[in-house]
């Protein structure tokens, strides 16, 4: 096994690791090294095809398909230098005051985690897309929540350069997505921090990680040769791997006998994809895909409305049924509108990461009556905007029959029944993987405090979506920026005493 | 395919052309391009995941034999899809969820193909502007 010397060691380079590298990186003036440790790889410009498959073996765990144990859900989250940073659709938004009150962590402040978001609204040119950039499946969105008297707003999104390609979720092929691969870790490496890519962590010890490196067939080469490693941190390990990979990483380290909360209370956002089919074309698979949202029913029914648009292989999977009925809609694609539904789930400890006999992460989640209720309401709601946008007809995964005619609206509660909503039967996916690590007051109720501390082992510190105790209820990224900016702080100011 | 038997792998054939009617009509390119993409993905699973799919295939393909007397795929196109509707919505949530793994490969291996793109319309660009501001 060969052996490498940090004074600092971060585990994963996504929106947490990256923006941990980058707020640590100027003590490499004064002579500090730091690294991060990344499992995934660094692609070449050139690697960026915009093919669904291809790109999801290469920028996600199990191609973006990771199921939860009992196989109801499946799992999106990134594999690659910047993370999931990499395959986001680049929305950012800030925590609502009353979401921060919620979580309750001592210490934790809104104003605090508002003026750190705003940083990085600024650092990663995140703005309004301007009208004439918005495609029809976006516009089409707009125009039916505004006819049904719904809330609606713009996303801000953060791209530089958008050519209107409509791949973020495969990767940006134009570098316009301002991830932390095209942003904080260039800085980062820039001022002296060393990313190892390939690079996967297997056991956190006493100031020390145990890791190995392995090139896959595709993306740049590791800096450090195919092997073994034991990577010392003279000051400090920042676990920053996501909600799965951490919990599971401190498990499989046997840190969790102290810390009883470690793993539990994970939320995901379970999210469903609706699709309404328009009598004439669209633009829908030209232009940004994300560039509205509806919080109407944020607070009565728990869940919230999002413009979206998938790729043909994605698309099939979350629709109901198969055969001729299914191979008609796919062939409707450019006259296909999208929404994506995001539940906001409570954290329950029963939901949890944990690692299996192997150490491999396994994650339990039960999808609650509360959950299914907020889905099939969101199914009802999203049939109405669709048809107050003008559809002909919609699918919805709950329906009683393959697709609803407009003729229908009126019917959309008798049509779209709760009993038809069914784990297993219907796709229930999560790209936001949140908890696992959560902050709070002890380790009674949580694994951190709110600056990521893990108590009992001052070397080591918690920077990513694990942290948070419940789920965020907006798309998560800029918090966890917010929060990784907050640890770093932590770290930095403390650095003449970790770095005695 | 490295993740199937041969007798497994051309059931998934038999299944494949119920759920997607146009893989019937694939050439031999497009059946080397669906099989690896299928093979690639089981291979990306584990071991248990690859024992249970194909499990699942064996489990489709006899099934039928109690209720209708014959195998799946000695079965006629009408019957066949009304076991695998029956698949969809068993009360039992692991023969459901099996099938939603059987649809998942065979769309991937279908709609994972660049190639069918153009059949269904889907011709998403690097750079897509021209695209937005024609049907603008």
């Amino acid at each position: 096994m060969r052996e490498r010397e940090f004074d600092i060691v971060i585990v994963g380079s996504g929106a947490g690791g990256g923006t941990m590298a980058k707020e640590l990186a100027p003590l490499c003036a004064a002579g500090r090294r730091i690294a991060v440790l990344e499992w995934g790889a660094k692609l070449r410009e050139e690697e960026y095809t915009g093919r669904e498959v291809d790109m999801a073996g290469k920028l996600y765990f199990d191609s973006g398909g990771t199921f939860t144990r009992d196989r109801t859900m499946t799992l999106a989250y990134g594999r690659a230098y910047g993370g999931s940073t990499v395959v986001y659709t680049g929305t950012s938004l800030t925590m609502p005051e009353e979401v921060v009150r919620r979580w309750d962590v001592p210490g934790l402040a809104h104003a605090d985690l508002h003026a750190r978001s705003l940083k990085y609204l600024a650092e990663n040119n995140v703005h309004l897309l301007p009208e004439e950039e918005q495609n029809d499946n976006n516009r089409l969105f707009l125009s039916g929540c505004r006819a049904l008297g719904y809330q609606v707003e713009q996303f801000p999104i953060n791209v530089k350069g958008c050519k209107s390609s409509s791949l973020c979720n495969l990767g940006c092929p134009n570098q316009a997505k301002q991830g932390t691969h095209r942003v904080q870790l260039p800085r980062a490496e820039a001022a002296g921090v060393e990313v190892i890519t390939n690079c996967r962590v297997t056991r956190i010890g006493e100031r020390c990680c145990d890791a190995v490196v392995a090139n896959p067939s595709w993306g740049e080469p590791s800096k450090w040769e195919p092997g073994e490693y034991r990577v010392r941190a003279k000051v400090v390990v920042v676990a920053a791997g996501g909600a799965v990979n951490s919990p599971a990483l401190l498990l499989r380290s046997g840190l969790g006998q102290g810390l009883p909360m470690l793993g539990r209370s994970i939320t995901l956002h379970p999210a469903l994809i609706l699709v309404g089919e328009h009598d004439r074309p669209i633009t829908n698979f030209h232009g940004h895909p994300k560039s509205y949202y509806c919080d109407q029913f944020w607070k009565s029914d728990g869940f919230l409305l999002e413009t979206c648009m998938y790729f043909p292989f994605v698309t099939a999977k979350n629709l109901i049924g198969f055969g001729a009925e299914h191979s008609e809609l796919m062939r409707a694609f450019p006259r296909l509108q999208m929404i994506l539904v995001l539940a906001l789930d409570a954290a329950l400890p029963s939901n949890r990461t944990t690692v299996d006999r192997d150490g491999e992460p396994v994650v339990d989640y039960t999808l609650t009556d509360h959950v299914l209720d907020s889905l099939h309401a969101s199914m009802k709601a999203s049939a109405r905007v669709f048809f107050a946008a003008g559809a002909k007809r919609v699918h919805a995964p709950a329906g009683t029959s393959f697709f609803i005619d407009a003729a229908d609206v009126a019917r959309i509660d008798e049509k779209i029944p709760r009993e038809n909503v069914t784990p297993g039967k219907i796709s229930i996916t999560s790209a936001h993987l949140m908890g696992g690590c959560g902050m709070g007051r002890d380790p009674s109720d949580s694994v951190t405090d709110g600056w990521g501390r893990v108590p009992g082992v001052p070397w080591l510190f918690v920077a990513d979506s694990s942290l948070f105790p419940q789920c965020s209820e907006i798309n998560p990224y800029v918090t966890v920026m917010a929060l990784a900016d907050r640890v770093a702080e932590g770290i930095r100011a403390n650095a003449g005493e970790l770095l005695a | 395919m490295k993740s199937l038997t041969v007798g497994k792998a051309e059931f998934l054939r038999v299944l494949a052309a119920r759920i997607v009617p146009e893989i019937g009509a694939l050439d031999a390119a497009g059946w080397v391009r669906f099989e690896a993409i299928v093979d690639d993905a089981l291979q990306e699973r584990t071991d248990a995941v690859r024992r249970q799919f194909g499990v699942f295939l064996g489990v489709l393909r006899w099934a039928p034999v109690a209720r209708y007397g014959a195998r799946f795929d000695a079965m006629a196109p009408g019957r066949q899809d009304a076991v695998l509707r029956w698949f969809e919505d068993c009360p039992l949530s692991l023969l459901r969820k099996g099938f939603w793994g059987l649809k998942a490969m065979v769309f991937m291996g279908y709609y994972g193909q660049p190639e069918t793109h153009g059949l269904i319309g889907y011709r998403a660009r690097f750079d897509g502007r021209e695209g937005l501001r024609a049907r603008a």
